[in-house]
């Protein structure tokens, strides 16, 4: 099945060649801009959101950018894909659901078919999902019921919709490949709040039919949340990566962090060095799983002016002289 | 996708899901039921670790929660379609478990 060539490089709109940081610069930005909880329209926003999500997911990862990259340069964004030779085996996984008989195809799960096909998780352990030796090798078919097989897709979840819940509209069309027949069902899937990444969600019978009148199988949707442009998530917890001047860091100071839910004064004491982890309890997700809060952590990054003006350099001059500080001694 | 030619069938189907399901614990007939596995299959798959109850009460015997169904599944598509024995698939499940765990982290790191 041909899928949509996705140009991951203009969806963030870097050149080809650019570096791991300009890539997480360009991301955080247009994150930043098409964010679904500032955008002002917020539909256009959350579509653009997602491709740039999944831009990132790719391009943000070098294994996958390399993967990408080899994929070839000559696609244009939109035109039907097809790999190059070797792809097809091994690597990619055939259509995002194909099994035996059946072609499956997952709509408003947040993620393209071109990922599903070569970067999504749920295809990475083959067998798993929607292959039943019985229905390819045709037995099971001798008059006794048999479960049909379950499906696996990955669904994008933001984490202010993991916080607080939502209602996600999917679609799921199932094309018989011998007839051409289709089947399109509309789900409504409740995200409950305190879901955590790589949970599952069972939504029953929305598998594959059954065979001789055996029950359908389940849908499992693992949560996925996208890449926010200011934490990062473990768990439960967030990680807040905080820039500091050089001074701040060894004067101390006090600096205004918008959480999730509100806006925190957090005190940074003085001597805080590059790496070091200050917790700020209660701030991070809610485990709904355990029902507990996670942390938010703000990860201090001590950041070096580049250009200094003669005066400055002077005053780093004379602290140089009076100072007895040897990182390299210590 | 081209679209084919045939008969198109619409239905549509609401579920108002999932509540129940964070928390939702289920017997072992139950899950036996729900994931069509007989019950002392999921006994034993629950005596090798592979699958865990959501609790263990000593009194009322075990409960499983929907990560138990997910599991019993993917045990039972091992079994059929990959051939694999017990051994095999506690193997198979604990690489899987490391994997996702090691590419969460290469995630985390990369997007310091």
């Amino acid at each position: 099945m041909p899928v949509e060539f996705k140009d991951y490089y203009k969806t963030l709109n870097v050149p080809r060649e650019a570096s791991n940081e300009d890539i997480k610069k360009a991301f955080r930005k247009l994150a930043r801009q098409y964010h679904p909880d500032v955008a002002k329209d917020k539909k256009a926003a959350e579509e653009k959101f997602k491709e740039i999500n999944e831009a990132y997911e790719v391009l943000g990862d070098p294994e996958n950018r390399k993967k990408y990259d080899e994929l070839g340069s000559n696609w244009r964004d939109g035109t039907d894909f097809q790999p190059p030779p070797g792809w097809q085996q091994g690597r990619a996984r055939g259509a995002p659901f194909s099994e035996g008989s059946f072609e499956f195809r997952f709509d408003g799960t947040g993620f393209s078919d071109f990922f599903e096909q070569f970067f999504g998780r749920s295809g990475r352990f083959d067998g798993f999902s929607g292959f039943d030796h019985r229905q390819e090798y045709g037995d099971g078919e001798a008059g006794f019921a048999r479960r049909g097989s379950d499906l696996e897709s990955d669904i994008l979840v933001t984490l202010e919709e993991a916080s607080k819940g939502s209602v996600r509209v999917l679609t799921l069309r199932r094309t018989n490949r011998k007839t051409g027949q289709a089947r399109t069902q509309t789900i409504k899937v409740k995200i409950p709040s305190g879901v955590i990444d790589g949970q599952i969600i069972r939504v029953p019978g929305m598998g594959n039919e059954g065979i001789g009148g055996g029950a359908p199988g389940d849908l499992y949707l693992r949560i996925r949340f996208a890449a926010h442009p200011d934490f990062r998530v473990r768990g439960a917890d967030l990680y807040y990566s905080l820039d500091l001047a050089p001074w701040e860091a060894v004067l101390g100071t006090r600096v205004v962090i918008s959480t999730l839910q509100d806006r925190v004064s957090v005190k940074i004491p003085p001597g805080a060095n590059n790496g070091q982890q200050l917790r700020v309890r209660g701030r991070g997700l809610v485990n709904g799983q355990s029902g507990e809060k996670g942390d938010l952590f703000v990860v201090i990054n001590i950041v070096v002016p580049e250009k200094v003006t003669e005066e400055e350099r002077e005053l780093w001059n004379s602290l140089s002289r009076v100072s007895h500080f040897n990182p390299r001694n210590s | 996708m081209k679209e084919p030619g045939n008969v198109k069938e619409e239905s549509t189907q609401e579920l108002q899901p999932v509540e129940h399901s964070m928390r939702a614990v289920y017997t072992i007939e139950a899950i036996a039921d729900l994931a069509q596995v007989p019950r002392r299959l999921i006994i034993l798959y629950c005596k090798h670790g592979l699958v865990v109850p959501a609790s263990k009460l000593p009194d009322s015997g075990w409960y499983f929660d929907d990560r138990a169904i997910h599991a019993v599944r993917r045990i039972e598509n091992l079994r059929n379609a990959c051939g694999m024995n017990l051994m095999g698939i506690k193997l198979m499940m604990d690489l899987m478990k490391e994997v996702e765990r090691l590419r969460e982290e290469v995630r985390f790191f990369h997007r310091q």
